[in-house]
């Protein structure tokens, strides 16, 4: 079963083409977006969200925008970019307001997230860290049970111990059945967590595959020379010190890091 | 749509809001345009829509379970609300003027009486005020001021227009100040409401209309 299925998404800026993407999400999995800043990982989630006026259909559990736009958006949970709104309100206030949108809410869930998160919910939004402010808006997604986690950069901002623990609270959230896709430049923490990679250049979805399959595919190999690398069919090739460095897919080489595979599919685009 | 205009009030609402309402209280002052009076209900909106800005509520609310059209209509119905709520008071406060002012401190030399007639106008000048403002506003919700501007211009000509009509011999029944021509000013607050109904209710479906083509 499908958490999230996108068909044919287009967003048309001035500037910026999102074009055309086709993508699904399966239930009980974690999926990361990941492309350079610029790539459209933003635009694709807002898009996801009707924050965008775009073109496509966009499917969530099986209910379509705009068709059944509140029931879809009941079963999201969505965090763009930190916490930045009502910085002069407490937690529980916000808290107040948005559970009155959701039939489902669970007081008791939020009060424990709270706890589990050392969230005080006297305390004013502008009162909290970056790291805090993720924690409450996850409690907030937790205690309307949110079945589908849509999260725009959680990791950037972070010290290195608050992503750890994020990523510790997505794969428990996976253990409970929830649902993630989540944006991020910073590919050490899909690493960890991600079952399956989505990656977005200028626009376009380049790859959609397991985490496993797009790593174990590539190695990256060094060569003497351009030529050499040339005659191996390297992928994005690249000068770096004392010589060349490209993806292959033979044995050659040693295995790539998902940066590595990134930064030469990136360098063999923008080649091309 | 309650829950949204729960989140409005709760969220979103302006301190100012509520000592604008205060503001019904000009009829007491005499020889004051008090037309103004309704100026301060565009004011209340133009400092909800700010302070809801500032708080980045409404790419929080679309996220929310409700359909992105529903999100202007929230905010025009509590606009709505404190703009009854300000014609309520005014007539209130109309009415003790009436009952407790000797005859020669009702008569306006500055504007329209207070009078039943000039709640018509005063609804009339909301809903011009409403048609001009939110449909632009919703157009791009990142400028309030340029919007603010534009309906404000519009609401002081009207004025301007109201105060002039009074030079002219046909409009004396209903700058009169006492209780003579009832009928008469009864029906121009009458087409007043109905105005500003129609009024608002074009300058919501307009709002509705334009939000939807806005990117968060």
């Amino acid at each position: 079963m499908y958490a999230l299925e996108v068909e044919n998404l287009k967003k048309v800026y001035r500037n910026f083409t999102l074009g055309g993407l086709s993508f699904s999400v399966e239930a009980g999995t974690i999926a990361g977006l990941v492309g350079r800043n610029g790539a459209g990982k933003s635009t694709t989630l807002k898009s996801v969200m009707g924050l965008v006026s775009s073109e496509g259909t966009v499917k969530v559990f099986g209910k379509e925008f705009p068709k059944d736009e509140s029931a879809a958006k009941e079963a999201i949970g969505y965090v763009g970019g930190g916490f930045r709104f009502y910085p002069n309100r407490s937690l529980s206030a916000v808290a107040k307001a948005v559970a009155r949108f959701y039939p489902h809410w669970d007081g008791q869930a939020f009060r424990r997230d709270c706890e589990e998160f050392a969230l005080v919910p006297t305390k004013k939004v502008r009162e909290l860290s970056e790291g805090m402010k993720l924690k409450f808006s996850l409690a907030l997604a937790l205690s309307h049970g949110a079945k589908l986690l849509l999260l725009d950069e959680p990791t950037s901002g972070l010290d290195p111990l608050s992503r750890e623990d994020l990523c510790d609270a997505l794969l428990s959230l996976k253990a409970r059945g929830v649902t993630v896709l989540f944006s991020t430049h910073i590919t050490a923490d899909l690493m960890r967590v991600a079952d399956k990679i989505l990656y977005l250049a200028n626009g376009t979805l380049l790859a959609d595959e397991p985490l496993a399959g797009l790593v174990g595919r590539y190695r990256l190999a060094r060569f003497s020379s351009a030529d050499e690398a040339k005659a191996a069919n390297a992928i994005g090739v690249k000068a770096v010190k004392d010589g060349f460095e490209g993806l292959v897919t033979g044995l050659r080489g040693r295995e790539a890091t998902l940066d590595e595979i990134i930064i030469h599919l990136e360098w063999e685009r923008r080649r091309a | 749509m309650r829950p949204l205009i729960q989140k409005e009030l709760s969220l979103c609402l302006h301190p100012t809001e509520i000592v604008f309402l205060c503001f019904a209280a000009l009829v007491f002052v005499p020889n004051y345009p008090y037309e103004v009076i309704f100026f301060f209900a565009g004011l209340s909106a133009f400092f909800h829509c700010m302070s809801a800005r500032e708080n980045g509520d409404l790419a929080f609310t679309c996220a929310l379970p409700v359909r992105k059209r529903d999100v202007p209509l929230a905010r025009i119905a509590v606009a709505v609300l404190f703009q009854c709520i300000l014609l309520l008071l005014t007539a209130l406060c109309i009415a003790v003027k009436q009952l407790t002012f000797p005859a020669e401190l009702l008569v306006n030399r500055a504007g329209n009486s207070a009078n039943l007639a000039f709640c018509g106008f005063g609804a009339l000048l909301s809903g011009a005020f409403n048609l001009a403002f939110f449909p632009m506003y919703y157009k791009d919700p990142n400028k309030v001021g340029v919007p603010f501007v534009v309906s404000s211009a519009v609401q002081f000509a009207l004025i301007a227009v109201m105060v002039a009509l009074r030079q002219f011999p046909f409009y004396a029944p209903l700058a009169s100040s006492d209780l003579s021509h009832c009928g008469m000013k009864l029906a121009v607050l009458l087409g007043g409401l109905a105005l500003y109904c129609a009024l608002t209710a074009l300058s919501a479906w307009l709002s509705m209309k334009r939000f939807e083509r806005v990117d968060l």
